[in-house]
């Protein structure tokens, strides 16, 4: 009996001490990026449970978000088709320099889908290709896309593309093909794999991502601290992408 | 159907005229079909199209059929729903005409797709949020009831489904077109369209493109049969279509005035009615003023207006003028950037900020004559082989006049 | 000579037919299966199972994946491709569903079956070594260069508070 109670005891005494270690672990932690997206099990669908969203601190992109552009580049390999003229270049994501007509301060910031939870894409779709998964990621299926082109005439951030001629040796995990739309997809391969989207990956110093229905996230707390300022917010699509700084 | 004086006949013409006709229609068509073969091969790099302008001249040439086509109803809709029996003679043909424009166009719009090979998918997948998925619903709902509406005026023994099917028919072409302008009208974030008066507006442009179609395509189809168009039905459509071109303008007018009171509107307004861009001067000098100023006075201008050949040259210059319209409004709307930060100025890689040009290349021009070109070999084949054409209009409209 | 060619000539003209005679005969060209063999025994479904219902395990997995974000690996396309396909031949030259020897093809093209699949799918796997695979003009270099800048890598919560707090324009 005694015995058990010292091991009870001894028990209490190191969880104890493990919380408090914890306690102080756990902002470093939580601090660094690869605890915000976590793997799902490879044979359960997206869950409706979460919400993913970006926050973009445009001060800290000293480049404007130019190494996030090129990451998404690199990633997806768009950006060289070789017969497209620069106008029907895809482009899933751009640096966008804006500058105020009264103060002329100006700022760059990377802009591409915005990942609406309203998304007008999805809403103008004849066939339903142009979809929003469970977890609010809007992207193109590109099986069921007829190439009609009405999506990218209703995108208030112009963020989709159209291929307008015939691709070899795509990337194998981001298809990409003549006559269909395409957009930022959020890099879904990778979060399926608990893998952060390669823009953000190639921004650490300047960009959260992760849960924004999860109230303890990264994100989420960060968005409490401090707001964030979504584009063209008066349009009431509730975008997922956050910036702070502009 | 009270005229059983009418009599209807096959055209039986085949000489020059009607062949010449007839293969001209078909080289169209072999001209939309190479530059679709083309495209489909190469992909829509070698159109003008591009992410900025995504919707380009066949598309123009698309809305214009389809919006004709269900103007070109109300031929037959006069008759019939408003029991002017003046006009009756004239609703197979309307039907016809309908049908054929209405073909026409789409088959511009679907060879036009990134992926044309898919269309089964739009037609066993319907997002019905999506006004284009009721779009496709409409067309063929269309076809079906002025194909049945058509039948119901040639075949006396369903002559009693004449009425309720004309009734039904000019309802759905009403929903139809006022469908095909919710296109424009629920794009929240273009500036140019985001206005719920393109659904009337497109209506009133069928009415008058409509007209001036009819107008055109019924007197060549008369001369050409070496039948009689009777004077006095010449002379009401006259008054009609200044009517309805009036109506358009009104309405553009209305339109235009709201737009540049609109704070989130009036720099697209601006761009569009007084800037340096092309836009401003097809507006102005084809839309406007060759499209409708002049052919008003042509049609009302005691010197003119009695003659058929100012008829005719004022309906030319209407169905230009709507094209033309309809030009600015696809094309133009498109050219003017996306705000993505207001009281900003916005520069990127992406075109950004800047008003996009737009050069159709000759492919797209193809693709959309040929379109053109289905239209005309459909109606020279059907007058051919069906009865379509009254032989003659003017005992039945001499005997109608109140 | 040529009188001796000229005896042969029937007998050569006859063989040849023979041999398209016999090319006709041959039935589906066989399918190379040594990329695939080196790697594994066997397929994802047994032999005669995965030849005749590949196309509806594709089909329904590739839903399944776009729609439901469901990424097994039984079914997937890229699977089959890497295990299928080798990016290069013995030649270092580059196979493509075009070929009649890409793993997919040699069937496909005998029964005349058309897919649209590879138009998007990369029809062949990625090679480890060529960081920039699709293109020439490429952005390998400036891919990693925000770390070359001098912000700290991780942009911490308090951080991010100091930074707020202190200038929201
Ligand atoms: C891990 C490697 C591997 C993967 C992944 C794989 N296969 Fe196979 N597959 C094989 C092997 C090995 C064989 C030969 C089996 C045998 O010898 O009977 C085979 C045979 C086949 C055959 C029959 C070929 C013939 O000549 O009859 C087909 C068809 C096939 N695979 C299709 C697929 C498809 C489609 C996929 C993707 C869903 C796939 N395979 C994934 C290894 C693989
Ligand atoms: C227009 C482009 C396009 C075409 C054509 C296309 N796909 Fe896809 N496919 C995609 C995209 C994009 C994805 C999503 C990739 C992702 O999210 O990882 C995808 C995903 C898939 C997946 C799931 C991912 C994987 O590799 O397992 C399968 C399976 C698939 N496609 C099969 C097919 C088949 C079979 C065909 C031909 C009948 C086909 N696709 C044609 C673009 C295309
Ligand atoms: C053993 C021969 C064989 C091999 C190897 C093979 N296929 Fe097939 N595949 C067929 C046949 C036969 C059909 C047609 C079945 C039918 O029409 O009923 C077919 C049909 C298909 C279809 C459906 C086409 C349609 O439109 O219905 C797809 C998709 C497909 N194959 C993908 C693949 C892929 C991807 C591979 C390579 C990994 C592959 N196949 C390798 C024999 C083969």
């Amino acid at each position: 009996m005694t015995k058990n109670l010292v091991n009870e005891y001894r028990r209490r005494f190191l969880a104890g001490l493990g919380l408090m270690v914890g306690a102080t672990l756990l902002p470093e932690l939580s601090n660094t990026q690869a605890a915000d997206v976590t793997a799902r099990p490879e044979n359960e669908p997206a869950s409706s449970h979460k919400r993913w969203g970006m926050l973009i601190d445009v001060k800290r992109l000293t480049d404007g978000g130019a190494a996030m552009v090129a990451a998404c580049q690199h990633e997806h390999g768009w950006g060289h088709d070789p017969q497209a003229s620069a106008e029907q270049q895809a482009q899933w994501m751009r640096v966008v320099k804006v500058t105020d007509k009264q103060t002329l301060h100006s700022f760059s910031l990377p802009v591409m889908c915005q990942h609406c939870e309203k998304p007008p894409c999805v809403d103008v779709c004849p066939t339903g290709a142009s979809m929003k998964r469970a977890d609010g990621i809007v992207y193109v299926n590109k099986h069921t896309c007829i190439g009609c082109r009405y999506c990218m005439m209703a995108c208030p951030y112009k963020a989709r593309s159209f291929v307008h001629e015939p691709l070899k040796d795509q990337k194998p995990h981001s298809p990409r093909g003549i006559g269909t739309v395409e957009s930022c997809n959020l890099c879904v391969h990778r979060i399926d794999k608990g893998q952060l989207p390669a823009c953000v990956e190639a921004a650490p110093h300047a960009v959260i991502f992760g849960d924004l229905q999860d109230p303890d996230s990264r994100i989420s707390q960060a968005l409490k601290a401090s707001g964030g300022t979504q584009i063209r917010a008066d349009l009431g699509l509730n975008p997922q992408v956050y910036y702070l700084n502009i | 159907m009270s005229n059983k004086a009418i009599v209807y006949s096959e055209v039986q013409q085949s000489g020059w005229g009607y062949y010449g006709v007839l293969m001209a229609g078909m080289a169209l068509v072999g001209l939309g079909l190479i530059a679709f073969f083309y495209l489909e091969h190469t992909g829509h790099y070698v159109t003008g199209m591009n992410n900025q302008i995504v919707w380009g001249l066949p598309h123009v040439f698309a809305i214009f059929l389809i919006v004709a086509a269900s103007g070109i109803l109300n031929i037959g809709s006069i008759g019939t729903v408003f029991n002017n029996k003046a006009y009756q003679p004239l609703g197979r043909l309307s039907g016809l005409l309908a049908i054929s424009c209405l073909i026409g166009g789409l088959m511009v719009l679907v060879l036009d797709l990134g992926r044309p090979d898919r269309l089964i998918i739009a037609m066993t997948h319907y997002n019905f949020k999506s006004i284009f998925a009721w779009n496709i619903i409409l067309y063929n709902g269309f076809l079906a009831l002025v194909g049945l509406y058509v039948w119901a005026m040639m075949d006396h023994k369903i002559q009693y489904l004449y009425k309720p099917v004309g009734f039904a028919a000019f309802f759905w072409r009403l929903v139809l077109t006022a469908g095909t302008g919710s296109i424009f009208g629920f794009l929240v974030a273009r500036e140019a369209y985001d206005s719920a008066i393109f659904a009337p507006l497109f209506i009133l442009i069928s009415f008058a493109l409509g007209l001036a179609l009819f107008i055109l395509i019924s007197y060549v189809l008369f001369t050409g049969a070496q039948r009689v168009l009777s004077k006095d039905l010449l002379k009401r459509k006259r008054y009609l279509l200044a009517l309805f071109m009036g109506a358009v303008l009104f309405f553009e007018a209305i339109f235009h005035i709201t737009a540049l009171y609109a704070a989130e509107h009036s720099h697209f307004e601006q761009f569009i009615l007084s800037g340096a861009s092309g836009y401003s001067l097809w507006f102005w000098l084809g839309h406007i003023v060759l499209g409708s100023i002049v052919p008003l006075c042509l049609l009302l201008l005691p010197w003119w207006r009695e003659q058929v050949s100012s008829l005719l040259g004022a309906a030319a210059l209407v169905v230009m003028g709507s094209f033309i319209q309809l030009y600015v409004i696809i094309i133009g709307g498109q050219a003017y950037p996306l705000t993505l930060f207001p009281n900003a100025t916005v520069e990127s890689s992406f075109f950004d900020g800047v008003i996009h040009t737009y050069t159709p290349t000759v492919w797209e021009l193809m693709l959309g004559v040929g379109g053109v070109g289905v239209t005309l070999v459909m109606i020279m084949i059907g007058v051919k082989v069906l009865r379509f054409l009254p032989v003659s209009l003017a005992t039945a409209a001499s005997g109608d006049i109140e | 000579m040529s009188a001796i060619f000229k005896t042969l000539k029937p007998l050569l003209v006859l063989l040849a037919g023979v041999w398209i005679l016999v090319g006709c005969e041959a039935g589906p060209p066989p399918t190379n299966l040594a990329p695939a063999k080196a790697k594994a025994a066997q397929c994802v479904e047994p032999t005669a199972d995965i030849r005749k219902n590949h196309m509806a395990y594709l089909m329904q997995h590739r839903d399944a994946t776009v729609l439901a974000g469901i990424r097994s690996k039984q079914y997937s396309l890229v699977e089959c491709i890497n295990c299928h396909v080798d990016p290069k031949r013995a030649d270092g030259s580059a196979v493509h569903y075009e070929d009649r020897d890409h793993f997919c093809a040699s069937c496909h093209t005998y029964v005349g079956v058309k897919i649209d699949c590879f138009q998007c799918h990369a029809d062949r796997p990625e090679l480890a070594n060529q960081t920039n695979y699709q293109h020439k003009l490429g952005s390998a270099e400036s891919y990693h260069f925000s770390h070359q800048l001098g912000t700290p890598a991780v942009l911490s919560l308090q951080d991010l508070q100091t930074i707020t707090s202190g200038g929201v324009q």
